[in-house]
């Protein structure tokens, strides 16, 4: 973080997404988007991405491993709606149906230099068992509507979410 | 602390100082001896023991030695850093290297050595001799400390800071004191004698001198160390310095130069650097401060001679100190003391300042769950209720309140009714009794008689004491005034004892004559209905004592009466005595003055004056009877009698039981059986109304026999703010109908001491006036009856009763009443009573004025020091300084103060942070505002102008904009209505539903998985793929550039084509466009305009299409003829107003696209023939057919527009007409020819498409009736279950958002009159008249005005007062004109093009259905193809709503006969009949005639705008204005309004063509509703006639408007451009 000029003070992020523990699943893959308020505005790097996809690692800790890199500057005036990386992860079901896995959501860190984020991951559930089934067999899983949604906190109220898995970040600022 | 305590632990703190400082000493001693050691064994760290490098012993030495010894000679050749502590033996150098260097030291030293004996020559004993002492001291040191070292160097270790600084400061002195000292090595001699010379123990006496010189220098401390060992090793080390400094001044020279260069020789060779650990700490040493640990003596921390003062000793009051562990506090106590002024931290006790302890006892925050625990505990979820997000009013909410949950507790035990009109008659009595009982019981508790009795005999013993001449000898003036004090006191006494005796009688007797009277009437009813019984129970007494103490106490009485009246007696003879005197005197005087009166008159007339009252006679005043003893003992008797009891009389104490025995039912009559029947029917119940609001009620209790109801329950309130009020309602039940409202009961409002637990339990009383008569034995209530048999002495009773409660306030779980603060109560200061404990300490409850507080506070002269007054202290300075708050609990702006890194002026004045907080409110010009920049000095001042603009003109009108004021009024209240409903609609913006974050297939029902399963087997590629949807885009991460519009034209029909006749007047300039026909070679572009040469004689024309949106502009190629066909697909970027792409903005776009159709002309404008051969100069003019407009509102709305659309053509295009095309013979021609004008087939879209704003999903409340809405839900699901594309519409939201039943909104409704008059015989000509009325009032679509929130149906005559509706309005305005005309109409709703889902007017003329365009005024018949409208959901009639059921909905289909059920399901139908709603239109319009002259002005004004506008847009170019042509335009458009341009052409072509002979003409009029400005301007922009760059162009722009009544504005636009024709 640097003052560049004499408006604006710029944001850069570099890191990657690491590896995640998704004990069920294997084959996943990972996309990631920047969520930021209006004095916000990405001057050079990436926004979104999308990453390859992974298989679990053969050892004890059966890690998926990304390494995926991002690297994006932003620039602002006000610190108000410091951006954050929402990350979602797919991957194919039991009959190859792209589902997805997981949501996460982190700022990215206030303070500059080195920093590891355990995100932890979560899913919409369905809203009765008839439809958990029916998703689970048409391959139409619950989703958002935007994976952005994760970073508001409009809206949320009264939702139910459950499966927390978790993500590895690491996110130089 | 205790200050005996810390005084105890200071000395002991002392004494273990000086130890410590004995101890620091001795472990200098020992620890430098254990150095010393160290330093032998390694012999590394000094130069002197260089010597060990000495040839002649090098083969002695050990390897281990030898090795080590090259260490410091590298070291040394770049720095010396002699005096460094030891090294340890770490260091390897290689050997070869070793040996190398060996053996250039060898050369060296040789060449030193020679120098060097010369030197030794002359101080030839001093060194040596130095040498000696260190190693003998070594040996005794280490002798003698060896057992205890170990544990010294323990101790060593902890204060090895302080000792290390001091060794530290001796060292970089010693550094300091000869820098340029190079590394000089010790002779070889040297070394010799330190190992082989015999050391004398005697020092010498320079040596002595150098020793003293060199302590000088050291540090203080260590001279301190050095007294008692003046030898010790520390000091070896700065001698043998002094001998080096020696040896430097003398052989610098010599010496320096071959060590020098030897350095400078071998540098590259050095191993690599190493900084050992210790030289690194003694480094940071050297920066580092590090204080000690130790206490600090207290003398050290105070003045000089001051003794600490304790002020706790003293007796004052002193905080309690915030817990610092003790080494803490010694670091911080020894930092400050080496600061300079450092003592000003220390307090008189000598401790360091320090505020009472702000901390708390306990966390604030939440404890954290550990990463150890179990991964299934933090994942366990809980339920949180949401807390709404109250978006408007997060400002309003005061930051100093807590919102919390207070709660009351209401604990309603029962219900009693003294009265209830199912009393019987001994219900009453009995209720009387009961109370009477209550009553006497009351007294007898209080026994205020007995009170008085012994207050009057404790007043007589102490008269008759104080009467006792040997006790009052002292001051016998103030004992007779308290005698007296004492007497008048009896008697008032014994005044009230008497009538107090006098109730307690007469309260028996009534008892006893109401239970008479409840026994009569038992018996007289013969049966018993209460079980009430009263006995009187008789004491005795003892007749003799009794009839003494009465006859004692008459006689006291009698006495006293006496002597009152005595002293009366006295008084009054004193009286008597004096007026006798006066009137003696007066009678005397009166004789006096007679006399003298006869002898003296003349001498003395004034003397007559001194007579006081000559013309009063004084009366012989009479003399008092005196008192009669008899006669007052009678009237005490008397007294006595009445009210006491007589001697000897029983003492009667009545005792009301409940053990009488009721009569059973069957054993009485009819009546009371009915009685008790309908007793047993009635059930009562309380309400709780909080704030005149119901929170809850107690279950239902039937009534009991005995009129009690016991409901034992309590009601938890869970309140927010100071209760206003507290209300019971009891609401009886009889039988099942239904319950009345008895009574209300006004509860108080606990004091806020008064808590759960504590609250006693209070009977309020109620009573109700409600009249009640029954037809049983009941009394009623509010009606006479009496209980003689003659009806005589009537009574009325009211209902009337007693509810036992108690209110308190309840208490939290952790002890604290959860009471609303008390500022809510609008005092300020209370609360900070509420919460500090200071008012529990001082136990009073209900202090409400905290200024009172510190007043008698000040008044009491309270301690302030006293520590059991320091709550109350602070609490009255809160009070005072003008704190309102102490809070006992955390909050986050507890110090909010000192946290406020600015002043709120500050902030208020600060650009930046209001740009933030208006933003933040959504305030409409900073919505989506990007980017506020980061200071204040960057942030413009015009940012805020528009805002500040239109705060202040909210209520002024402005008219600058709006020409008319009318509209300008319109506009403004239009702006408000929109800012209103806006504000309403942003809460529910932020409402979200689960569909609106997570996609979730639905549950597939058997349909939709059969059609799957069909699809399974479906072909993957179909031979005629069907076209699937697009992908829908949310428009959130959307940018500039990111969407277009794309607009596909296809073709057109019938473009007016160009007209042969006119090449009458052209003929002149034909020469010219001969060229032309000539150029054969390129006969596709060859222009084949000028027909009339044209070999078919066909008259052509050339046109091409140009969309225009957001000024930017496309167009097509051109094609030809008036069939053309283009099927180009134009792009346009679209830009959403501020780069903002969300669905509210989006919808709010008031954009239009423009598509106009042009003709591309040719003309040659090569003015010389002869260059024709060389070039070609043609100029292409385009000439405006017509245009269609279609807002981008809906195309957003409708995705997409597809469909053939009529052309708006001017009604006159001169040069151009519509031919009847002989050679077209295609089928549907003739069905075209029937509707005039020209169409355009177009495809429009948004890529990508946008998802549309959804409306919101608001539930509005209604008037209307509960089942027809019910009605209306049920209709439009299985409409929308049968058909689900069509449109149904049963329920709209009017105009204050309100749910309104559709056919409330049809009603005939007058046109103007003067639209009535004008053909009265032509009933056609009226509807179209009518219908071009109404469509001349402005179209304005609810979206835009409310984006996206919902549609608004305003009624006519608000629709006539905005002037400013979209299709709803417009249809319904004309549905209800062709109402009144008596023709039969609907409302039709369903879906046109370009419009989507839309109203249109249908009407039945005799044989055929007209369906009319209410916003454009066209009419078209049922089958006519071109009619916009495509489909039709249902009809709306007056009284009636059908919906379409037949298979199609196209008009051109489908049946209007509404009467068959089978194609029309009506709403209301046998089963539902009609309820006969009323309209919510008004009565009648009323109409006001628009001012002709206000009409012109505006005509005047806007000619005068658009000419200036034309010669804006024409900004290189002169544009000049034929003010002959304008004139004639001006007189030609009224005759366009008369005929609503239609068949003027011809007229008007001919007359222009005789006026503007010789000039080229192309212009046209235009005309639209006049709504404001703009759409005018755009209007004239998009025709493109300024366009024209012909050097002598000029133009003409004429204006008319046609004023309709209730300022209706038609208003036409002539614009022309003339070219004069050569």
């Amino acid at each position: 973080m640097a003052a560049a000029g004499p408006s604006v003070f710029l944001l850069m992020v570099n890191g990657q997404v690491e590896s995640a523990q998704f004990p069920e699943y294997d084959d996943l893959y990972c996309k990631y988007c920047f969520v930021y308020g209006q004095d916000w505005a990405p001057t050079a790097g990436l926004e979104e991405g999308i990453s390859q996809i992974t298989s679990k690692s053969q050892d004890v800790r059966r890690a998926l491993v990304w390494n995926f890199p991002i690297d994006v500057t932003f620039k602002s005036t006000n610190p108000y709606g410091w951006p954050q990386i929402v990350l979602s992860v797919y991957g194919p079901d039991v009959f190859g149906n792209d589902v997805v896995r997981g949501y996460g959501a982190v700022h990215v860190p206030f303070s500059p230099g080195r920093h590891k984020r355990t995100i932890p991951m979560f899913v919409p559930e369905s809203t009765s068992k008839l439809q958990k089934f029916t998703s689970w067999f048409m391959g139409r899983r619950p989703e958002y509507t935007d994976p952005k949604v994760v970073a508001q906190g409009e809206g949320r109220e009264g939702k139910a979410w459950a499966q927390w898995l978790s993500l590895c970040l690491w996110l130089r600022s | 602390m205790n200050p005996k305590e810390e005084k105890v632990k200071i000395i002991t703190e002392e004494f273990s100082e000086n130890n410590e400082v004995a101890e620091v000493g001795r472990q200098k001693k020992t620890s430098k001896v254990a150095r010393q050691k160290r330093k032998k064994r390694l012999p590394t760290a000094g130069p002197e023991e260089m010597v060990s490098e000495n040839p002649h012993l090098g083969g002695q030495q050990e390897p281990e030695q030898e090795d080590s010894d090259t260490r410091p000679l590298s070291m040394m050749s770049r720095r010396g850093p002699r005096s460094l502590p030891p090294i340890p033996s770490a260091s390897r150098t290689g050997f070869a290297e070793f040996s190398m260097r060996e053996r250039m030291r060898e050369k060296l030293q040789a060449a030193r050595s020679k120098a060097e004996s010369t030197l030794l020559q002359e101080i030839p004993t001093t060194r040596p001799r130095r040498l000696q002492s260190p190693s003998k001291k070594e040996l005794e040191t280490e002798f003698g400390t060896e057992p205890g070292e170990k544990v010294q160097r323990t101790k060593q270790e902890d204060d090895s800071q302080s000792y290390s600084r001091v060794k530290f400061r001796d060292s970089a002195q010693k550094i300091k004191s000869k820098p340029p000292v190079p590394p000089g090595f010790p002779s070889a001699e040297e070394a010799y004698n330190f190992f082989t010379f015999n050391y004398d123990p005697e020092p010498e006496e320079s040596e002595e001198k150098s020793q003293t010189r060199n302590r000088d220098e050291t540090n203080q401390e260590e001279e301190e160390g050095e007294e008692e060992e003046p030898t010790v090793h520390g000091e070896h080390k700065t001698v043998m310095q002094d001998e080096e400094e020696l040896l430097s001044a003398k052989d610098a020279e010599d010496f320096l130069l071959g060590l020098d260069h030897a350095a400078e020789d071998f540098v590259a060779v050095r191993p690599a650097d190493y900084e050992s650990v210790h030289v690194r700490l003694q480094r940071e040493k050297e920066l580092l401060f590090v204080p000690s640990r130790l206490t600090v003596p207290t003398y050290k921390k105070l003045p000089e001679n001051v003794q600490p003062r304790f002020l706790e000793d003293e007796g004052l009051y002193i905080g309690a100190r915030p817990e610092v562990p003790r080494t803490c506090q010694n670091i911080v106590e020894n930092r400050l003391l080496t600061q300079d002024p450092g003592r000003k931290w220390f307090g008189d006790d000598g401790r360091i300042l320090a505020l009472p302890n702000p901390t708390k006892g306990f966390p604030s925050r939440p404890p954290m769950l550990t990463q150890e625990q179990d991964i299934k505990a933090e994942l366990e979820t809980l339920y949180k209720k949401a807390i709404k997000y109250v978006h408007r009013s997060q400002h309003m909410i005061g930051s100093g309140d807590t919102p919390g949950n207070f709660q009351l507790d209401i604990d309603i035990l029962g219900l009693i009714f003294t009265h209830h009109p199912c009393f019987s008659r001994e219900h009453v009595l009995a209720a009387k009794l009961a109370q009477l009982y209550d009553q006497y019981l009351a007294r007898h508790q209080r026994n205020k008689a007995k009170f008085l009795t012994d207050k009057l005999q404790a007043l007589r013993i102490a008269v008759q004491t104080g009467l006792n001449p040997a006790k009052t000898h002292k001051s016998l003036d103030t004992t007779q005034k308290t005698i007296n004090e004492y007497k008048s006191e009896i008697r008032q006494t014994r005044k009230l004892r008497d009538a107090e005796q006098e109730k307690d009688r007469t309260l028996l007797k009534t008892i006893i004559k109401v239970w008479k009277e409840m026994k009569s009437l038992r018996e007289f009813q013969r049966f018993t209905n209460t079980p009430l019984k009263l006995v009187l129970r008789k004491e005795k007494v003892d007749q003799k004592a009794d009839e003494e103490a009465y006859e004692a106490e008459i006689q006291a009485e009698i006495s006293e009466l006496l002597e009152e009246h005595m002293e009366e007696h006295e008084q009054k003879m004193e009286a008597y005595r004096a007026a006798y005197q006066q009137w003696k005197a007066w009678k005397k005087a009166q004789r006096a003055k007679k006399k003298k009166k006869k002898q003296a008159v003349e001498e003395h007339p004034d003397e007559e004056m001194e007579e006081p009252y000559p013309g009063e006679e004084p009366v012989k005043p009479v003399p008092p009877e005196p008192t009669d003893r008899a006669l007052i003992e009678q009237q005490v008797r008397e007294r006595a009698a009445r009210s006491r009891r007589r001697p000897g009389e029983p003492t009667l104490v009545p005792e009301l039981s409940l053990a009488g025995s009721v009569t059973p039912n069957e054993q009485c009559p009819r009546v009371e059986v009915l009685r008790r029947e309908d007793v047993k029917k009635r059930s009562v119940y309380l309400k709780v109304i909080f704030n005149d609001k119901e929170v809850s009620r107690t279950d239902s209790r039937p009534l009991g026999a005995d009129f009690r109801v016991h409901f034992g329950q309590i009601f938890n309130l869970q309140i927010f703010n100071w209760p206003e009020s507290l209300t019971l309602q009891v609401y009886e039940t009889v039988g099942h109908s239904g319950t009345t409202l008895l009574a209300e009961v006004f509860l108080p409002i606990p004091e806020t001491t008064v808590v759960t637990g504590r609250a006693p339990i209070e009977e309020v009383e109620f009573s109700s006036n409600q009249h009640v008569t029954l037809d049983h034995e009941g009394v009623g209530s509010g009606v006479p009856f009496s209980f003689e048999a003659d009806g005589s002495n009537q009574l009325i009773l009211m209902t009337s009763g007693k509810v036992s409660n108690s209110v308190a306030w309840a208490i939290g779980e952790n002890g604290i009443p959860l009471i609303p603060p008390l500022s809510q109560q609008n005092i300020g200061f209370r609360s900070a009573l509420k919460r500090a404990d200071a008012i529990s300490s001082i136990g009073t409850s209900g202090l409400t004025d905290l200024k009172k507080l510190a007043k008698w506070a000040a008044e009491s002269k309270l301690d302030p020091n006293d520590p059991n007054n320091a709550p109350l202290m602070q609490l009255i300075s809160v009070a005072t300084s003008g704190e309102s708050y102490v809070p006992d609990f955390f909050r986050l702006e507890q110090l909010q103060q000192e946290f406020n890194f600015v002043s709120d002026e500050e902030l208020n004045r600060s650009k930046r942070f209001r740009l933030l907080c208006l933003r933040s409110q959504e305030v409409p010009e900073f919505r989506n505002y990007k980017q506020i920049p980061a200071y204040d000095r960057e942030i413009m001042e015009k940012v805020f102008q528009d805002y500040e603009k239109r705060l202040q003109d909210r209520n002024v009108i402005e008219t600058k904009d709006h020409i008319d004021t009318h509209r300008a009024i319109v506009a403004k209240y239009l702006q408000q209505v929109r800012e209103s409903v806006i504000n309403r609609f942003l809460i529910a913006k932020h409402h979200f539903l689960l569909s609106d974050l997570i996609v979730e297939e639905e549950v597939p029902n058997i349909s939709i998985l059969g059609l799957s399963l069909f699809k399974l087997a479906e072909q993957k590629r179909p031979l005629r793929p069907r076209r699937k949807g697009r992908k829908k885009v949310t428009a959130q991460n959307l940018s500039d550039g990111d969407i277009k519009v794309l607009v596909n034209i296809i073709r057109a029909y019938d473009i007016p084509v160009r007209k042969p006749t006119t090449s009458k007047f052209q003929q002149p300039s034909r020469s010219s466009r001969t060229f032309s026909e000539k150029r054969a070679a390129s006969p596709t572009t060859h222009s084949p305009t000028h027909s009339s040469d044209y070999p078919l004689g066909q008259v052509l024309v050339r046109p091409f299409v140009e969309v225009s949106f957001q000024r930017t502009i496309c167009h097509t190629t051109t094609a030809e003829g008036p069939n053309p066909s283009w099927n180009e697909e134009l792009e346009l970027p679209f830009r959403a107003p501020n780069g903002d792409y969300s669905t509210t903005s989006l919808q709010s776009v008031k954009d239009d696209v423009f598509i106009n159709i042009f003709d591309e002309v040719l003309y040659d404008v090569l003015e010389d023939d002869r260059e024709r051969g060389s070039g070609i100069h043609t100029r292409i003019e385009r000439h405006w057919l017509g245009s269609v407009k279609i807002p981008f509102s809906t195309i957003y709305f409708q995705a997409k527009i597809d469909g053939t659309f009529k052309i708006d053509i001017p009604p006159v295009l001169l040069g151009y007409s519509k031919e009847r095309s002989m050679i077209m013979e295609r089928g549907f021609d003739s069905v075209r020819s029937l509707s005039e004008g020209s169409y355009i087939t177009l495809f429009i879209t948004i890529e990508p498409q946008l998802v549309p704003g959804e409306l919101v999903r608001e539930k509005f409340d209604s008037q209307e009736d509960e089942k027809l809405l019910q009605a209306t839900e049920k209709f439009q699901t299985e409409c929308a279950l049968k058909f689900p594309h069509r449109q149904c519409l049963t329920t709209v939201t009017d105009i204050s958002g309100k749910t309104v039943f559709v056919t409330r909104y049809l009603k005939p409704l007058n046109p103007p009159q003067e639209l009535l008059d004008a053909c009265p015989n032509n009933p056609q000509a009226t509807a179209e008249l009518v219908a071009r009325y109404v469509s001349l009032i402005p179209f304005l679509p609810d979206t835009v005005s409310f984006a996206g929130i919902c549609d608004l149906w305003s009624t006519s005559d608000q629709f006539l007062d905005l002037l400013a509706g979209d299709e709803e309005e417009h249809a319904v305005l004309l549905c209800n004109y062709f109402l009144f005309l008596g023709k039969k109409a609907w409302l039709m709703m369903g879906n046109a093009i370009p419009e989507g889902p839309t109203a249109y007017v249908l009407t039945r003329e005799q044989s055929h259905y007209l369906i009319w365009n209410p916003c454009s005024g066209h009419f078209y018949g049922q089958f006519d193809t071109f009619c916009p409208l495509k489909s039709v959901g249902c009809l709306i009639g007056p009284d009636n709503i059908w919906f379409n059921t037949q298979r199609y909905d196209s008009p051109l289909r489908i049946n209007f006969d509404v009467t068959k059920p089978k194609l029309w399901k009506s709403f209301f139908s046998r089963s539902l009949p009609y309820p006969g709603l009323s309209s919510i239109q008004p009565e009648e319009l009323i109409y006001q005639r628009t001012d002709k002259a206000a009409a012109a002005e505006l005509q005047d004004r806007i000619e005068k705008i658009l000419k200036e506008k034309i010669m804006d847009w024409r900004p290189r170019h002169l544009t000049r204005w034929n003010r002959y042509c304008t004139s004639a335009l001006r007189h030609f458009l009224p005759v366009l309004e008369r005929s609503r341009g239609e068949d003027v052409e011809d007229d008007h072509r001919a007359e222009l063509l005789k006026q503007l002979g010789d000039y080229r003409f192309s212009g046209f009029p235009l005309h639209m509703p006049y709504s404001e400005l703009k759409p005018l301007i755009e209007a004239v922009y998009s025709t493109g006639v300024h366009n024209i760059d012909v050097p002598n162009v000029e133009f003409a722009l004429a204006v008319y408007i046609h004023p309709y009544p209730k300022n209706v504005l038609s208003v036409w636009i002539y614009v022309a451009s003339l070219i004069r024709n050569r």
